[in-house]
C-alpha cells in the first residue's frame, strides 16, 4: 500500500515535468517555424508521446483520490449499507475492465517491441514507447482499483475540480 | 439481430452500466468491449488498446491537458480578484455597473481560462461578497456569476469545441471564432438583464439601502488597477494573434499560453516555487487524466457503435422520419438537454456526434454553426440541477445563499440562454460572419 502512494507520488511528479516539458516543445515549434526555415517534424509526436503518458501513468493516483467521474445519482438515494456493497461491484467490475485493458497493452507492447513498430510519419520514432506508458499505466490503475475495493472509502474530491 | 435492435440494447446497457455508478470512461469502455466480445469477430478483441492508443494519439486532442494547465495557472492565481476589481473601478458609474463588471469579468477570465468552474471560483469569490454588500440580492448574484462562468466554454479556446471540431471533421479554427459572436451576444444579454434587475432594486430599495450609496475613484487609482491587469490581456490577445496570424497551430497555442501563463504567474504574484505550484500541477494532471480517458474511451465506444453499423442505422432512421428541420433540429436539442442532466459535455459530443450531425447535415444545417448551438445548450447543462456544476461551485465560494434561491437565480439566465438559441437560429450569421470573413 505504502509502495502504491510512492510510486504516485513520483508518477505525479513526472507529469508535472512532462507537462511543462511538452508546453516548452510546443512553443519551442512555433519559434523553430518563424525564425528558421527548419521542418518541424519531431515536436508535435513528442508531445503526443509525453501527453499519453501523463494520462494514463496518472490514472492510478486519480482513481486514489476518486477522480474518474461517474454518475452519482444512485449513490445519493441508496441506504449505505447497500451503496457500499453497490461500489464494491463496481470496483470489481472496472478492475476486470483494466485488467482487460492492461493485459492487451502488454500484448500489443509484445508485438510492437518484437516487430519493431513504428510510427507512420516522417521522424517515425518506435512506438513502444507510448505502449510502455499505457501498459504500465492501465497496470497500476487496475492494481490501484483492487487495492482500494478492500478498504474504507476516503472522503470523495469535490466536484469543483472538473473544467468543462 | 438488426442494427438497430442492437443499437437500442447497446443504448440501454450503456445506461444501466454508467447509472451503477462506474466510472463513464470505464463504463464506456467496458460495454464497448462486451459488445465486440459478442458482436465482432473475435481477433478484434485484440485491437482494443491499440484502437484507443490510435484515437487519442492526435495532438489536437492532447492539447487538452495544457489548455487545462494554462487555466490552472491563471485559475489559481489572484489574477480574477484583480480583473474584477478594475473592472469595478472603471465601471461603479454606469447604472447596474456593479453586475455589468461582473459579466465582463466572467466572460474575460472565461477567455483567458478556458474554463467555467474556474471563471466561477475566480471572479464569484470576489464578485458575490461585493455584490451582495451592496445590496444585490444572494440569489441574483450567485445567478449572474453561474451564468457568466458558462462563458468558458463558448469563447475559444474552448475544450468542449475542441472536441467537438474532432467529432464533427470540422476546422477548429472557424469554430473557434463562430463562438465569439454568441458570446458577445449572452454577455449583452445578460449585462442588460444585471442593468435592468439593478434599476428593479433600486426602485424598491428603502432610504439607506447598501444599493443607493455611491462611491468614487480618483483617476489615479483607476490607472493603479491596470497594471496587474493588463499582462493577461495581452496574454489572451497574444494567444489569439498566434493562432489566427497562422503563426501557430491550435495545440502550439496550447502549450505556448500554458508557458505564457506559467512566466506571468511568476513575475506577476512571485508564484514559481514548487510548493506554491503543486496545486496547480495537481489539479491540472487529475482533470487531465480523468479527460483524456473519457475521451479515449469515448471514441473507442463510438467506433464499435459505428462497426456494428449502429450509427448509420440510427442516423438513417432519423432522416427516414421527414422531420421538418426545425423540428429535428429542436428534437435533438432537447435530447442533449436531457444529456447534460447527467453526463459532461465531453461524453454527450463524442457519443452522440455519429449518430446526430449526419442528419443534420442532410436537413442543411451548418455544422459549425450547430457546435455553437450545441455549446450553449450544454451550457445550460452546467447550471441547472441535478449536475450543474457550477451550482456546486457557487454553493463552496457563498455556502450561505440557500441553494433555493441560487437555483432561482439561475431561471432567468436559462431563459436568456434559450432566447439566445433562437436568435441564433434566426440570424445564424452572428455565429458565421467572423469565421466566413476571417477564414476563406
Amino acid at each position: 500500500m505504502k509502495l502504491v502512494g510512492y510510486i504516485n507520488r513520483a508518477i505525479v511528479v513526472l507529469s508535472a515535468i512532462a507537462l511543462v516539458l511538452a508546453s516548452c516543445v510546443l512553443t519551442y515549434s512555433v519559434l523553430l517555424r518563424y525564425f528558421t526555415p527548419e521542418p518541424t517534424d519531431w515536436q508535435d509526436e513528442f508531445s503526443v508521446f509525453l501527453l499519453i503518458g501523463v494520462s494514463f501513468l496518472a490514472a492510478a493516483w486519480v482513481h486514489s483520490q476518486r477522480g474518474h467521474i461517474g454518475i452519482e445519482a444512485l449513490a445519493s438515494i441508496l441506504p449505505p449499507k447497500v451503496n457500499r456493497v453497490r461500489l464494491f461491484f463496481v470496483d470489481m467490475l472496472s478492475a476486470l475492465f483494466c485488467a482487460f485493458f492492461a493485459w492487451k497493452s502488454w500484448t500489443l507492447l509484445a508485438e510492437a517491441w518484437t516487430e519493431g513498430y513504428v510510427s507512420a510519419t516522417a521522424w517515425a520514432p518506435p512506438l513502444w514507447i507510448p505502449y510502455s506508458l499505457m501498459s504500465v499505466g492501465m497496470t497500476l490503475l487496475t492494481l490501484q482499483i483492487v487495492l482500494q475495493a478492500f478498504r474504507p472509502l476516503p472522503p470523495p474530491a469535490p466536484p469543483t475540480e472538473v473544467p468543462l | 439481430m438488426s442494427p438497430f435492435t442492437l443499437g437500442l440494447l447497446y443504448g440501454g446497457v450503456t445506461l444501466l452500466v454508467m447509472f451503477s455508478g462506474m466510472p463513464i470512461s470505464f463504463s464506456l469502455g467496458l460495454v464497448a468491449t462486451v459488445f465486440m466480445f459478442f458482436f465482432m469477430p473475435t481477433s478484434a478483441l485484440d485491437t482494443v488498446t491499440q484502437n484507443v492508443y490510435e484515437e487519442m494519439s492526435a495532438i489536437t486532442l492532447l492539447s487538452i491537458p495544457l489548455f487545462i494547465l494554462k487555466g490552472a495557472a491563471i485559475g489559481r492565481s489572484p489574477a480574477g480578484r484583480d480583473l474584477y476589481s478594475a473592472l469595478h473601478v472603471w465601471m461603479h458609474r454606469i447604472p447596474g455597473g456593479l453586475g455589468i463588471a461582473n459579466v465582463f469579468a466572467c466572460a474575460l477570465f472565461a477567455a483567458m481560462a478556458g474554463s467555467s468552474p474556474a471563471t466561477c471560483s475566480a471572479i464569484g469569490s470576489a464578485g458575490i461578497p461585493e455584490m451582495r454588500k451592496r445590496g444585490y440580492p444572494g440569489g441574483f448574484a450567485a445567478g449572474l456569476i453561474a451564468a457568466g462562468g458558462t462563458l468558458g466554454i463558448l469563447l475559444p479556446p474552448s475544450i468542449t469545441m475542441i472536441l467537438y471540431a474532432v467529432a464533427a471533421e470540422q476546422s477548429l479554427g472557424r469554430l473557434f471564432l463562430a463562438g465569439i459572436g454568441p458570446a458577445l451576444l449572452l454577455v449583452a444579454f445578460f449585462a442588460a438583464y444585471a442593468a435592468w434587475r439593478y434599476s428593479r432594486e433600486v426602485s424598491r430599495a428603502e432610504e439607506g439601502s447598501a444599493l443607493l450609496a455611491t462611491e468614487s475613484y480618483t483617476l489615479g487609482q483607476k490607472f493603479a488597477a491596470l497594471p496587474r491587469v493588463l499582462p493577461f490581456v495581452l496574454l489572451l490577445t497574444g494567444v489569439m494573434v498566434a493562432l489566427y496570424g497562422g503563426f501557430a497551430t491550435p495545440s502550439e497555442t496550447a502549450g505556448l499560453g500554458a508557458i505564457l501563463a506559467l512566466i506571468l504567474i511568476a513575475l506577476i504574484y512571485n508564484t514559481w516555487r514548487p510548493r506554491q505550484l503543486e496545486p496547480i500541477m495537481a489539479n491540472t494532471i487529475r482533470e487531465s487524466s480523468m479527460l483524456m480517458l473519457i475521451i479515449g474511451m469515448s471514441l473507442f465506444y463510438s467506433y464499435v457503435m459505428s462497426y456494428l453499423h449502429i450509427s448509420q442505422s440510427v442516423a438513417g432512421w432519423i432522416v427516414a422520419q421527414h422531420l421538418s428541420r426545425w423540428v429535428l433540429l429542436a428534437a435533438i436539442l432537447v435530447m442533449v438537454v436531457v444529456l447534460g442532466f447527467f453526463l459532461p459535455p465531453v461524453s454527450i459530443i463524442l457519443m452522440t456526434a455519429p449518430i446526430i450531425l449526419p442528419p443534420l447535415k442532410a436537413a442543411g444545417f451548418d455544422l459549425v454553426w450547430f457546435g455553437v448551438i450545441m455549446t450553449i445548450v450544454m451550457e445550460m447543462g452546467l447550471i441547472h440541477p441535478p449536475v450543474g456544476l457550477n451550482i456546486f461551485v457557487i454553493k463552496n465560494i457563498a455556502p450561505d445563499i440557500p441553494l433555493g434561491d441560487v437555483v432561482w437565480g439561475i431561471v432567468p439566465f436559462v431563459i436568456l440562454m434559450t432566447l439566445a438559441v433562437a436568435v441564433l437560429c434566426f440570424l445564424p450569421e452572428i455565429a458565421l460572419w467572423l469565421p466566413d470573413k476571417l477564414i476563406t
